[in-house]
């Protein structure tokens, strides 16, 4: 019959198993790139235009809040930088700049901050965002550590309620396990006559 | 010496796997010529290695070019100190030099503790010897740095212009000095398991062990912060890079461990938990060397991606079944002797410490591993970055920083009324006041001010306890209250070099609360062009352009900006930020260009400027940054390298029983031993 040890043990080696699988390809495909000066992988191929035609408003925002809105778009040539930083640090990057144009461009358009970010979302996928969207499958990532703290804070408080209300103590293991080489006929013998003594 | 080097890695590998057989055939069958057996070969294991990593130096400062790994990682004009620091550079060396860490730490943790520990030692030697044969195995088959060329190149590769660079050359060694301590004692946590000897004896053997390892990830981490704040130009130093936060989580695990320690210490809890931190922090190692190995998460820190990943991921499901298998086959071995008195005592505020260090490495975890979760169960891409990572740290970073005052006031056992207003009002009322000041003043970061506030509350509770304990000797001893200080932390080192390790992380979040007040401009400016600005303090700064110029420098060609700082009017400095294209010894580029920031650097602030490109000849596009509070990183960092080193010196014996109190002897009793004696 399985125990519950034996499940999560098998659980475990699925899941590690899985995980395995799903690795392999992911290593295979990053051996074949070129990279970086930190053998980041770099791709020039990666930017992909987003372009959305004029309203002809004006631009929707200042220098400030366009930098701003950089710092939360994920620059695509492999490193973990925004926009906003890889355009200003590494003057080899190809994809930054190019990103970058069009962010002015739709700020000049007249779209506002989230109707950019959506414009990046619908060509680059959710990848882009520099922080995973909270909704849906995301809001495990965004609110685990919480609950799992939570479920600690949890284990920790009745831990320390056992231990401040101890039960009642129970026999010594050690003289519960020793291993006794009488009958039952024996032992009900020593029983009563440990009776008559207490008596 | 080269050859003889590239022999030796095979024969440490037959050492290892004899170490390994012998040493557990030995301590199983308990045979004991098996156990000194391989007890010797991982002495001569060590040996071995030491040469080994001999040959790869010679090999790498005589720039011997017929092995794939000095061409790939040098070049002839690459300066002598970098041609050294090479060794860790690569995939292949840095693996040697895991095992040779490796393998130094084992053979002083197997000799110092030959006498000690004669229960434990017959299962650590084969452990230890077990964790080196796997790294000399991925080295012979895997990543062997004696790999060589087909053809003999004119020159090498060269090394990447960011790892030229002080700070890249002392990084790597202490990450792994760091790194490779968990593994001693992990295996003492091995044979203590085995030979369920679970008492607090085998924790007294590691405790050192981990203290080290705590010691230089704290070193090492901080020099990483500052290599990336100088060298990668992106305006800061701490970016969650996957493998930045691989350092950081055997760091709070084995911060945790620090803690939880002393409870099983003073009280007998906590056996089982304890066992999981040293186990969990060694095994974050590995997980840490296999993030930075396998490419399954892209970082700008990671080697080149090899099929090396597997043998660690393989590794580490083999480590992780071992160890789970061990641990719950002993729990009744581990079960807790103590019970708690008191829901409002220092074990309990232990415990809550514990929670939310692990907490935090648990919040890392995930965030690093969300990104392949997301993949596997979507099928889409997503990326975990910064804001992330701080949304949800910094509220459990402040519940931390609250617990690191909280700890030491409480008393252990139970906490009366009495003692804690005595205790807390004070540093309160200290906290408070920062607190209502900053507000006063017109700060309406909120995290920033409850870091700050926190942060007075912290000072003032670790002050209270040097007043008190100096005074006490002061009014014993009659000392001086500057000699009644240093004796009290002299003889008191675990305590007091504590409470020096707190100061330091109080001073480190006051840095990373300053970051709210950065700010940062892009800019365009032409030769005698002028950028104003105004900082987070309100001071008005002004930069001229010098101009843009390009030269020639030792192995580069350098293109460099120069800005004239003004502050309110005043001249302060001139800061000039380049970017060099790095050459080999026949002038043919290598690498992409890389930058070189320029930092004024002031107690208050730093100003950080960034040569983003160049149009023509003389326009510089830049990035100019206010970081407040830089400064404040790295000394937070050595105040908590200080304190470290404190707590682990070692307390002589001989002056530990000055330090006590002496009943004199009866003088027959002396005459009687004297007599004895002679």
């Amino acid at each position: 019959m399985p125990t519950r040890r034996r499940f999560l043990a098998t659980l475990g080696a699925g899941v590690a198993t899985a995980s395995l699988a799903r690795m392999l390809p992911a290593q295979q495909a990053m051996q074949g790139m070129n990279t970086g000066t930190a053998n980041v992988p770099m791709d020039e191929a990666r930017y992909r235009p987003v372009r959305l035609p004029s309203r002809g408003t004006g631009p929707s925002m200042n220098q400030a809040q366009r930098d701003a809105l950089e710092h939360k778009i994920h620059c695509q040539c492999g490193c973990n930088l925004d926009v906003f930083t890889c355009r200003t640090t590494d003057f080899s990057c190809q994809v930054s700049p190019p990103m970058h144009h069009d962010v002015m461009a739709l700020v000049e358009g007249g779209y506002s901050g989230q109707e950019i970010i959506d414009a990046f979302v619908n060509v680059y996928g959710e990848r882009v965002l520099m922080e995973p969207e909270k909704r849906g499958f995301n809001l495990a990532g965004w609110f685990m550590p919480f609950v799992a703290l939570g479920g600690g804070t949890a284990l920790v408080i009745a831990l320390l309620r056992r231990w401040r209300h101890p039960a009642p103590a129970a026999e010594p293991d050690s003289v519960a396990q020793l291993p006794v080489s009488a009958t039952t006929d024996e032992l009900k013998r020593l029983d009563q006559l440990v009776r008559r003594d207490d008596e | 010496m080269i050859l003889i080097g590239e022999l030796s890695l095979w024969v440490a590998l037959l050492m290892a796997a004899w170490g390994t057989t012998a040493g557990f055939a030995g301590a199983y069958t308990q045979r004991t010529e098996l156990i000194a057996s391989a007890r010797r070969a991982l002495f001569a294991m060590c040996a071995f290695v030491v040469l080994a990593s001999i040959g790869l130096w010679t090999a790498l400062l005589t720039s011997d070019f017929s092995f794939r790994f000095v061409a790939s990682y040098t070049s002839a004009n690459l300066p002598s100190v970098y041609k050294f620091t090479a060794f860790w550079a690569g995939q292949e060396g840095s693996l040697l030099f895991w095992a040779l860490i490796l393998s130094i730490y084992a053979t002083i943790a197997v000799y110092t503790g030959r006498k000690t520990n004669r229960e434990l030692m017959p299962w650590v030697v084969p452990t230890l010897s077990a964790i080196a044969l796997f790294f000399i195995l991925v080295l012979c088959f895997g990543a062997n740095p004696y790999a060589r060329l087909d053809w003999i190149p004119p020159d090498g590769r060269g090394l990447n212009p960011q790892l030229q660079n002080p700070g890249m050359a002392a990084h790597p060694p202490n990450l792994y000095l760091g790194y490779i301590a968990t593994a001693i004692p992990f295996a003492f946590a091995v044979a203590a398991l085995i030979t369920r000897r679970l008492d607090a004896e085998w924790l007294s053997s590691v405790r050192r062990w981990v203290l080290l390892s705590w010691f230089f990830n704290t070193v090492s981490i901080v020099l990483g912060m500052w290599w990336a704040y100088v060298e990668l130009g992106w305006g800061g130093y701490w970016a969650w890079d996957p493998v930045e936060n691989a350092s950081f989580l055997p760091w709070l695990i084995n911060t945790a461990f620090l803690h939880s320690i002393m409870v099983q210490e003073k009280r007998g809890m906590l056996r089982k938990w304890n066992v999981t931190l040293v186990v969990s922090a060694f095994l974050l190692s590995i997980f840490g060397t296999f993030i930075t190995r396998s490419g399954v998460i892209s970082s700008v820190h990671a080697f080149s991606q090899s099929a090396v990943g597997y043998w660690f991921l393989g590794f580490l499901i083999i480590a992780i079944a071992a160890t789970a298998y061990l641990v719950s086959t002993r729990l009744s071995d581990l079960r807790a002797r103590a019970e708690l008195e008191s829901m409002v005592s220092r074990e309990a505020t232990f415990l809550f410490n514990n929670l939310l260090l692990c907490g935090i490495a648990f919040s890392i975890l995930w965030g690093t591993l969300f990104p392949i979760l997301s993949e596997a169960v979507r099928g889409t891409k997503i990326t975990v970055g910064p804001p992330f990572f701080n949304q949800v740290n910094i509220p459990l970073g402040l519940g931390l920083l609250a617990l690191t005052g909280i700890g030491p006031l409480i008393a252990w056992r139970r906490a009366s009324v009495r003692n804690l207003r005595r205790q807390f009002t004070g540093p309160v009322v200290c906290g408070v006041l920062v607190g209502v000041a900053l507000l006063a003043f017109g700060m309406r970061a909120y995290y920033s001010v409850m870091s700050y506030a926190l942060g007075g509350f912290v000072l003032a509770t670790i002050l209270q306890e040097f007043q008190k304990g100096a005074s006490a000797r002061h009014r014993m001893y009659g000392e001086s209250y500057p000699m009644a200080l240093f004796r009290l932390v002299a003889r008191n080192r675990r305590r007091y070099g504590g409470y020096i390790v707190h100061i330091g992380v109080v001073v480190l979040f006051a840095a990373f609360a300053g970051l709210a007040f950065k700010k940062e401009f892009d800019v365009t400016l032409r030769a005698g062009q002028q950028f104003s600005a105004v900082d987070g303090f309100g001071d008005h700064w002004t930069f001229v352009s010098q101009g843009v110029s390009d030269y020639d420098e030792l192995n580069r060609h350098t293109t460099a900006v120069l800005l004239e700082a003004r502050r309110n009017g005043k001249f302060v400095g001139m800061i000039k930020s380049e970017k060099r294209q790095y050459i080999d010894s026949q002038g043919n580029p290598t690498f992409e260009p890389a930058t070189e920031v320029g930092i004024l650097d002031k107690p208050h602030e730093d100003v950080y400027t960034v040569l983003a490109g160049v149009i023509g000849e003389d326009t510089a596009e830049m990035r100019i940054t206010f970081n407040p509070l830089v400064w404040w990183v790295w000394y937070g960092g050595m105040i908590m390298a200080l304190g470290g080193l404190i707590v682990m010196w070692p307390q002589a014996e001989r002056r530990r029983a000055q330090a006590g109190y002496m009943a004199p002897l009866a003088p027959g009793l002396v005459d009687a031993g004297a007599e004895a004696a002679t």
